[in-house]
């Protein structure tokens, strides 16, 4: 699959796209929602994770942004706990899933393969 | 005034974050209260909490502590306190402050973080820290990582 990882974090970034490659993913990155925004439409990533905490556009201004340019877009949102509220704003945007930090590998891999399954 | 309820929350997470990402047990130290406003370690994380507790978390470090701590985070050599190493080390910070928001929730305070902020250096005045916080040092194989709370409760 394709998939674009958005964070501000370099180290998060580093650390999915080891990930999701070593998996045999096609992986892009993003450090900002508007850098993800302007990428969506060339790359066409089948699977997004989307940090919510991000300096220039944050993750839910970029979900929105996403479903005016894809509604079936599938954005997973990554997110430090304590952002419970933001998760559901996320959500009521438009991502399917999320995913909270810190991370477990298997975790990440089986939101990706079920968002994957869903989408044939 | 800081009260154990603040406290226990950050200590949990600290131990369950740290053996997760890094591998590493980790136990607490001697606590103790400060009242400086500058970094005392070569290398520090600043996280901010606003809601109901106010103020930052600071969680500070020896550059070869960050080091191994970066290293252990990413399953990779870090030799260089870099950029890289920077990232890690400002998302430990993330990490453990927003598990030990779960553990304030459960004491009955909603909070919510902002996003890290790294200092390197010793002596660098933190002009937000004007209340006297707690200094809980967690030991862990890698070195220790000093945690400063310093939050007030809002509305009271």
């Amino acid at each position: 699959m394709r998939i674009l990882v958005v964070d501000d974090a370099a180290f998060v970034r580093a650390r999915v796209s080891r990930l999701l490659s070593a998996e045999g993913h096609t992986v892009e990155e993003a450090d900002n929602g508007a850098t993800a925004v302007a990428k969506y439409p060339e790359f066409r990533p089948d699977v997004v994770l989307m940090d919510i905490t991000m300096p220039v556009m944050n993750g839910i201004a970029a979900v929105r942004e996403l479903m005016k340019i894809d509604s079936e877009a599938n954005v997973i949102m990554c997110t430090a706990l304590g952002q419970r509220a933001m998760v559901l704003e996320a959500i009521k945007a438009g991502a399917k899933d999320f995913i909270v930090k810190p991370f477990k590998n298997d975790r990440v891999i089986a939101a990706i393969d079920k968002l994957g399954k869903e989408n044939g | 005034m800081l009260k154990a309820s603040f406290i226990n929350p950050f200590i949990t997470a600290a131990s369950d974050v740290l053996e997760s990402e890094c591998k590493t047990d980790a136990s607490r130290g001697q606590m103790h209260m400060d009242s400086t406003r500058a970094t005392s370690s070569e290398v520090t994380a600043i996280v901010g909490v606003t809601g109901d507790l106010q103020g930052i978390v600071l969680y500070g470090m020896s550059e070869r502590t960050a080091k191994a701590v970066a290293a252990a985070m990413s399953d990779m050599q870090v030799p260089f306190f870099d950029t890289m190493a920077e990232s890690a080390i400002a998302e430990l910070g993330n990490m453990i402050t927003g598990l030990a928001t779960t553990g304030l929730e459960s004491e009955g305070y909603q909070c919510q973080l902002t996003p890290p902020t790294m200092v390197t250096g010793r002596g660098v005045i933190i002009s937000t820290i004007d209340i006297e916080h707690l200094v809980i040092p967690m030991k862990t194989k890698l070195g220790s990582v000093d945690i400063n709370v310093a939050l007030r409760q809002t509305n009271v």
